[in-house]
Formats: structure tokens, sequence, C-alpha cells
């Protein structure tokens, strides 16, 4: 019998404050270590990670049974559970989360090279009890009465991105209502690449800079990592990760000639959540927070309803202007093309990456989109593009319609807006694109 | 007796076993163990002392574990006895079957680097701290507190973790040690007493 209710207990599963376990040997002598990770799966099932517990493993298949104290992080609070195992997982969506879960605060804390998960074992949780504080230090201030409305707010927020009818606004409101909305101040929104290898960051909100086109390997850091698993991960409190750095950071640090991803000092909480429509995953959304338990497990609920919305409105939007019939502008001259001081665009065919003399501009599909449009300019004079030809340009290599290149060419114009020329992109109207370009380009190609 | 007995064994026994952590710079000590310089049993004794994290473990009748947390311990030379302190108030299951005879489980953990150890045997003794003890326990918190909010853990989140209310002395002879550092050699035995 369960005697508190698990769901009061939920950031006590939070992995905030390190969980003990105790079992007991056949002959009768007891065991007892730290547990990295305890987690809730519901009202009376907990899962713990068997990761290097041989002794606790041993006991347990012996005699079924274990004792767990759990603190919760935010109140200190300790509660006695009494545990039967039920079962051991190496697959499946409960693995993979904690699995990933791991992996990020392996890589946060600097141990990547600590052992793989190797299963996860779920618990019928018998009893729940708590451990009366006789003489606590401190005592935690009262919760509120009235617990905000996720679910309301949630309904608010994908009612106004219905509203909404294009992707630039999609990707800069969204970031914008979850700080009005959740109160989130430090967020960004990063697209998969056409080689779903890397991410770049097409928006972000609360930071020093931009840092639009700013990448992130898959598999790094917890953006990286949420990604490749195509699962939402949330660290509730980073400092037990004992090192005061963005994982974001961590995860981009770029050599010299790349954009620095946006970052804040001191993260205590991240969260990043797969974007994903149509079976596809179209970038993740990130936030992060200099509180501790800035998103709780009900915040991240309210995030994946906003992120499967926003996956969505990229995707209807994208579609939408495939299949769109705006007219090819008649190709515009410019008149400006000798003004100027001269620069050198470099373009390298085998990833798409353009540099702006010395400095790197971005690569991949809006690389090569900017190679097309300056080498089109240079040959015909031209500054007006649609995306309707770009679609048709077979030169381009551009993947299938569906890989986003609304969203690309925003990811360039930003890029390059917030380089600050001498090539700029416009968007006179949906659909059109127009290069504005300071001084006589040299294209060179490497 | 006792106390030479565990000394002897130490030095015989255990040194393999840590002299290995040391190679694999997972050493249990404290940093003189590190440099090298103390006598080994001295090493395992201090760390038992030292500002490490302390979590217990018995078990009653139907052999079901009951966890209680540790404010100090340390290794009484003459009688060759670990000594664990805990609030009986606060672990009141644990301390129900803290009984002489009865086996414990202690483990010793370093919070900045996970090095760990744990001490099992059999309970010679329960009873209330000696106030030499109870300054004892006041003082593992005032060092530990602090210790942990360096790595970030605040007051609150240890409001009831060290809890020296009804402080109690549970003595008793370590029987087996083991590795609990986290990786392939967690639950390693150091040294098996017959």
């Amino acid at each position: 019998m369960t005697n508190v209710p698990l769901e009061t207990l939920r950031d006590s599963f939070e992995g905030i404050m390190p969980s003990v376990i105790a079992t007991t040997d056949p002959a009768g002598m007891p065991n007892i270590s730290y547990l990295s990770h305890v987690q809730y799966v519901d009202s009376s099932h907990v899962v713990l990670s068997n990761q290097f517990f041989s002794k606790t493993a041993a006991n347990v298949k012996a005699s079924g049974r274990a004792t767990l104290v759990v603190i919760d992080g935010r109140t200190g609070l300790q509660h006695v559970l009494d545990l039967t195992f039920e079962r051991s997982m190496r697959e499946g969506e409960i693995f993979e989360r904690i699995s990933a879960h791991l992996d990020v605060m392996a890589g946060l804390q600097g141990k990547s090279d600590m052992l793989k998960l190797k299963a996860v074992d779920i618990y019928k949780v018998e009893s729940c009890r708590c451990v009366e504080p006789v003489a606590p230090l401190q005592t935690a201030p009262q919760a509120p009465a009235v617990s905000r409305n996720l679910l309301g707010e949630a309904a608010a927020t994908t009612r106004l991105f219905s509203e909404m009818t294009d992707a630039e606004t999609l990707l800069d409101r969204s970031l914008e209502l979850l700080e009005q909305k959740f109160g989130v101040l430090h967020s960004m929104i990063l697209l998969t690449n056409e080689t779903g290898s890397k991410l770049s960051t097409v928006a972000s909100r609360g930071y020093p800079h931009f840092g639009f086109g700013a990448e992130v390997a898959f598999g790094d850091g917890i953006v990286g990592i949420a990604a490749q698993r195509r699962l939402t991960i949330r660290i509730a409190d980073m400092r037990r990760g004992q090192r005061y750095v963005s994982a974001v950071a961590e995860a981009g640090r770029p050599p010299q000639e790349e954009i620095a991803m946006p970052v804040i000092d001191q993260p205590q909480s991240q969260i990043a959540l797969p974007l994903i429509a149509n079976g596809r995953l179209a970038g993740v959304l990130f936030a992060e927070s200099t509180e501790s338990f800035a998103f709780s497990h009900d915040d991240e609920a309210a995030f994946e309803i906003l992120a499967a919305q926003i996956a969505a409105g990229l995707a209807i939007f994208e579609l939408a202007d495939a299949s769109s019939d705006y007219s090819d502008q008649h190709p515009a001259l410019d008149g400006s093309i000798h003004q100027g001081k001269g620069f050198r665009l470099r373009f390298f065919p085998h990833d798409g990456g353009v540099f702006i003399d010395n400095d790197y501009v971005i690569r991949g599909v809006p690389g090569r989109l900017l190679f097309h449009f300056v080498q089109a300019y240079l040959q015909t004079g031209r500054t007006e593009f649609s995306n309707r030809e770009i679609r048709r340009d077979r030169s381009l290599n551009l993947p299938e319609f569906k890989d986003n290149l609304e969203t690309r060419l925003i990811l360039l114009r930003r890029r390059l807006e917030e380089r600050g020329g001498p090539v700029r992109l416009e968007r006179p109207e949906r659909g059109q694109i127009r290069l504005r370009i300071e001084g006589m380009p040299r294209l060179v190609i490497e | 007796m006792l106390a030479k007995s565990f000394q002897r064994i130490l030095r015989i026994s255990y040194r393999p076993a840590l002299q290995r952590l040391l190679s694999e710079k997972r050493a249990i000590g404290t940093e003189s163990l590190d440099g090298g310089t103390m006598e080994l049993e001295d090493s395992v004794a201090s760390f038992l002392s030292s500002k490490v994290m302390i979590i217990a473990a018995t078990r009653d009748q139907t052999l079901k574990a009951h966890i209680g947390r540790g404010c100090g311990a340390f290794f009484d030379n003459d009688a060759g006895d670990v000594v664990l302190l805990s609030s009986a108030s606060q672990w009141p299951e644990f301390f129900a079957c803290a009984v002489k005879g009865a086996p414990i489980a202690v483990t010793f953990v370093e919070p900045s680097s996970y090095k760990a150890i744990q001490v099992k045997g059999q309970i010679n003794q329960v009873v209330p701290a000696t106030s030499e003890q109870r300054e004892r326990a006041a003082r593992y918190i005032e060092q530990m507190l602090p210790l942990m909010a360096g790595l970030g853990v605040n007051r609150l989140q240890l409001s009831t973790v060290f809890a020296d209310d009804a402080l109690a002395a549970i003595r008793f002879w370590p029987a087996d040690l083991f590795v609990q550092t986290p990786g392939p050699s967690a639950g390693e035995p150091m040294r098996r007493i017959g």
C-alpha cells in the first residue's frame, strides 16, 4: 500500500539529491549505496537505473525487495519507499529517457566515459512514508496555494499559434510567448540541417547575441542528445553537475571560425524538446534558466504541447510555400554593384560553406543558397529571386521541398543581418528574396 | 586486542586493494592518503571520520532493510570499533533494528569525488551519545554544510539529512570493507575476515 501518493513526490525523483537504496542478502547482511537515478513511472511504480551496484542487484535478485530513501530537492523532505522488484528493461521509452538524461549529466560532469546504462529496473512501491523531520536545520517556505494553470496557458498559446501565417512569425512569437506565458527568459530554436547531423540556431531570445547559424552536433550536450534520441530532456538542477557551464556552450564549443552559441553565464536548469512533425525531426526547442527547478514536470508537459505545435506549424508553412504559385518576379538589376569596398566570397562546394574574406558565414543549404544568389548577381546583375525558382533549380543540390527551404532562408537572412554586411537578404514579400550587396564581390570556389 | 587485530589485518589485507585504487587515481582517502605518507590503517580510519556523507542500513526479522543516516563517525582505536553517530528520533525504523548482535552496513562517501567505502559488521552496542560525541556531531554538521554548499547543495536540501536529535552511538566491529566508488570495481571486497 502506498501511504503518501507518489504524485506528490515528483520533485524527489529529479535526481537533484542522490537517493539511497538498501537491500539484504540471504544471510541477513544489509547493503547500502547511493543511487543515481530514480524516476516516477506511475502512481505505484518507480524505475531505478541499474548501473554499478552489483551487490544490490544480487540481493534484489534473491529477495525481490529493496528499501529506498528519496529527498525532495526543493523542501529537503525525505521519504522511505518499500519496493518490490517487477522487471528489468533494456529498451523502450523509459530506458531511453533515463539513458539520455544520464548521458547529458555525464557530459556535464566531464565523465562521458562513464559506463553506459545497461538496464533499468521497474519496482512496485508497496509503501511510501515521510521521514518526519524531528529537528530540521531549515524549514521550506510554504508552497503557493494556487498553482499555475499550465494547461490553460498552453491552450491559450496554441490558439495564438493558430493565427500565425508564416514561419518567421511562428519562430519569434513562440519564444516571445514562452516568456510571456511561462516566464522563460532564455530560449532558442535550432533547426536540423539537411544531413541530419547538426542543428543551427534560427531563433533566440534573452541572450547577449542572437547567434544565428551557431551549430550543435547531434549527440552533443542536452540539445544534441534531445535531437539524436528524439526525446525531451530536462535538467532540473545543474548544480549537481558541479560545473557551471552551459550545456549548449559545451556542446557547441566552436572552432574559431565558427559562430558562438548564445549562452547565459550560470544556467541552473535546462530543457530541450525535439520538434517533430510528420515523423520528421525539424529541430529542437531549448530553454534555460539561472534558477534551479525552473522547469517542472508540468512545464515539460506544457512545452511538449507547444513544441508539437511549432513543429506542425513549420511543416505546414513549408508545404504551403512549396505548393504556392507566387509568380516569379522579373529579375531586377541593381546598379550598386560597383559601389563600396570589394570583398572575397569563398565557397566550399563539399559542405556548402561560405566565408566572406576570412570570416565564416554559414554552411549547408543556406551556404549554397548564398553562393547561388551572389553568383547569379555577378553573372546577370539580378537581385530578385523567388522560392519557386530556387526549388526548381537542380544545380543547387537542394533536397526535396520538405527540407525546410523557407526556414533555411530565414536562417540565412538572419545570419547575414547579424553579421552586418556586406551581403544581406530582404524578403520584400512572401516567396520573394532580394539580395543587397555593398561592394564588389569576388567569388572564389575552393 | 580487537584494535591490534583490525590494524594488523588492515596492514596485511587492505594494501593491495587500496594501492590499486591509488594507482587508478580513485583513492578512498584524504589528501594525506593521496600523498601516501600515512599508514594505511590510519588512512581508512581517517576517511571514516573525515568530511564524508554517511548512510547506513539495518534489517528486521523479515530481512527488510531499514535506512538511516549518520551524523559523524570515527574509528575507536582502543576498542577496534567503528562508531556511527545517528539520530534515533529521525530514523526510528533503522534504530528499531539496531540492536546488539544485529548486522549493519555503513557507506561513507566523499561528496566531491564520490569516493566511497562500505563497512559491514555486527553491532556491539547502541547507547545514547556522550557529550563529546554530541560535540563531534555538531562539528560534523558545521563542517559538512559549507562543504556541501560549495558543491551546490544548500542547507534546506540537507535540512533533514544531518540530524543530531536524540543522538546515539552505534558501535560495530568492521568485518568487511568494500570499495563503492562508482565504476566497474564498485562492490569489490577489500578484505574479508573469516
